[in-house]
């Protein structure tokens, strides 16, 4: 696989969503509302690669978390309050909403996979990317690994298929190549 | 892609303690009685499939571990666990007897995949999360990292725990079913009735003594137009379909028979109705809905209908619906029998725009 463009975000824990919403629309025309705190921070690093992502690309996003303030709306007003969550809560809670807004945002028409982030998060997404991209079924991968444990991380790299058949470790050996886009928040 | 085997399957669900007794089950047409919860504010009862029994997730899970990998030895497999509850039951507990949910409470999303790595010593475990599509995700790309040879083996496990915030959630949409009729592609279908289900099955590249199909391919890709929908046309569905019959080398016409999402949500039935019509503008190949038997099992349901259907297929005949005539779709009126070795096309479709579809050969006993 061939490294084409890297972002690499960081954010501190007193964002907000209304931050972070206006961050997002320094990159992206029609934002979608009622989103939550992942679904921003994976909008964000894709986002800032854009340009250069075409339709026929795979999305392989990853999060060690679920957006906590959303988890937070939902137990409590299941376990706690008795209340029936919002549905727009419960909908953006689907790990794979995050995808679906990356995709639509970035006009991806691939397989959309959402993978549980752990220490070996990127050799994982690297090893699914690539049975795409070598059956043709896609002409780029898109990968996007969010960690949020208050400050939050958020990494994206766009791939296409290349001579390179080895599985890099984590981002820094993947995108050792090139420059990455960088933004702090 | 290069045909890879499902050696053998397991599955707990609500019809009944394995998939054999699951598969007798729904040959004889018995439906699991359901248990019933109510929905918060509105106070109606709602119908729940629920396994039997008061198993912890973890002891069943390993136990479901142990029946479906054997004598294979993990440290040459792969395990993907697929599934969107994961350990929120342990969540929602704690968020009730703490008297709130707190930043610290929150566990990773792989670690379950973690717990189970250590305990079972696999070579490698990763979660797959993409809502109803995560099992036949897993499945899918299970047998393409096999093939590739990354792995000697793979262990796809899906699950599905009574989540008091899927009930209630799926409440608030409006789809659950307040008559407790599950009636796929009814004109008057009134919703889904979810289910509680834990299934495995070893995925190689050889058939082992006892396989159960062999996997031909599939594709799986993402509807973008609404996050809860796919395109009430059938445009999305029909392509997905379309793709995973060419990536399996299979065309249309030589489907013994398909194996339909069928949530009996208003707009899915529709959605997946014009899809097949789009794909089969004639004649069908005989059709089966497996919810109204197992409930909508979500993320795990890629893997417990798919086993479902190829153990009740070796079995005998799947019983007929009694509003066939009615329906959306030519489902069966009279017991639908096919051959031991008939391709098969399983659709899973979900939350997020996921459209998945299999192709798959049955082998016989």
């Amino acid at each position: 696989m061939k490294v084409i463009a890297a972002s690499e975000i960081h954010g501190n824990a007193g964002l907000d969503d209304k931050a972070l919403k206006a961050a997002l629309s320094q990159y992206l025309a029609s934002p979608p509302r009622r989103i939550d705190r992942l679904i921003f921070q994976a909008l964000l690093g894709a986002a800032l690669l854009k340009d250069k992502v075409r339709s026929d690309c795979g999305l392989y996003l990853a999060s060690r978390h679920p957006a906590r303030p959303t988890m937070g709306a939902l137990l409590d007003a299941v376990c706690v309050q008795q209340r029936q969550p919002k549905p727009f809560e419960f909908v953006n809670s689907v790990s794979n909403a995050a995808g679906f807004h990356v995709a639509q945002q970035l006009g991806l028409e691939g397989p959309n996979l959402f993978v549980g982030a752990g220490p070996r998060v990127w050799p994982q997404l690297q090893r699914l990317a690539a049975l795409d991209l070598a059956d043709g079924l896609v002409s780029q991968a898109l990968l996007v690994v969010v960690e949020d444990l208050g400050d939050f991380r958020v990494q994206a790299v766009l791939l296409e298929r290349g001579t390179q058949t080895t599985v890099a470790e984590d981002f820094a050996a993947l995108t050792a190549g090139i420059a990455a886009l960088r933004l702090d928040l | 892609m290069i045909p890879v085997y499902l050696q053998r399957g397991a599955l707990h669900s609500a019809l009944g303690a394995d998939l054999g007794t699951a598969a007798d089950n729904l040959l004889a047409d018995r439906r699991p009685q359901p248990t019933s919860f109510l929905l918060h504010e509105l106070q109606q009862p709602r119908p729940y499939f629920a396994v039997a029994g008061t198993q912890a997730p973890d002891a069943r899970l390993d136990r479901l571990l142990h029946e479906t990998l054997g004598d294979t030895a993990a440290s040459d497999c792969l395990l993907i666990v697929a599934s969107t509850a994961l350990d929120i039951t342990e969540l929602e507990a704690r968020t009730t007897a703490e008297g709130g949910f707190h930043f610290e409470h929150s566990t990773a999303l792989d670690l379950l995949a973690e717990r189970l790595r250590d305990r079972h010593g696999f070579a490698e475990a990763f979660t797959l999360n993409t809502a109803c599509t995560s099992a036949a995700n897993g499945l899918l790309y299970g047998a393409r990292l096999l093939a590739s040879g990354a792995y000697q083996q793979v262990l796809v496990l899906a699950f599905e725990t009574p989540s008091a915030v899927a009930q209630q959630g799926f409440g608030a949409l409006d789809l659950t079913s307040p008559s407790g009729a599950y009636r796929p592609f009814h004109p008057e279908r009134d919703g889904l009735i979810l289910g509680e289900c834990y299934c495995a099955t070893l995925l190689g590249r050889e058939p082992g003594p006892a396989p159960l199909a062999r996997l031909l391919g599939g594709f799986s890709a993402c509807d973008t137009s609404s996050l809860t929908t796919t395109r009430e046309d059938g445009s999305h569905i029909d392509w997905v379909m379309r793709r995973a019959l060419q990536v399996a080398g299979v065309g249309a016409g030589q489907i013994g028979l398909a194996k339909l999402h069928g949530t009996a949500t208003g707009a899915n039935d529709q959605a997946e109705s014009a899809g097949m019509r789009l794909l089969y503008p004639e004649a069908m190949p005989p059709l089966a809905v497996l919810k109204p038997w197992l409930g909508h099992t979500l993320g795990a349901c890629g893997l417990s209908e798919t086993l479902l259907l190829l153990a009740a297929l070796r079995r005998g005949a799947l019983p007929p619906l009694d509003y066939a005539d009615a329906a959306l779709l030519p489902l069966p009126s009279a017991p639908t029998v096919i051959a031991p070795d008939a391709l098969l096309l399983a659709n899973f479709f979900g939350f997020g725009g996921n459209n998945a579809s299999l192709v798959l050969q049955g082998i016989g006993q």
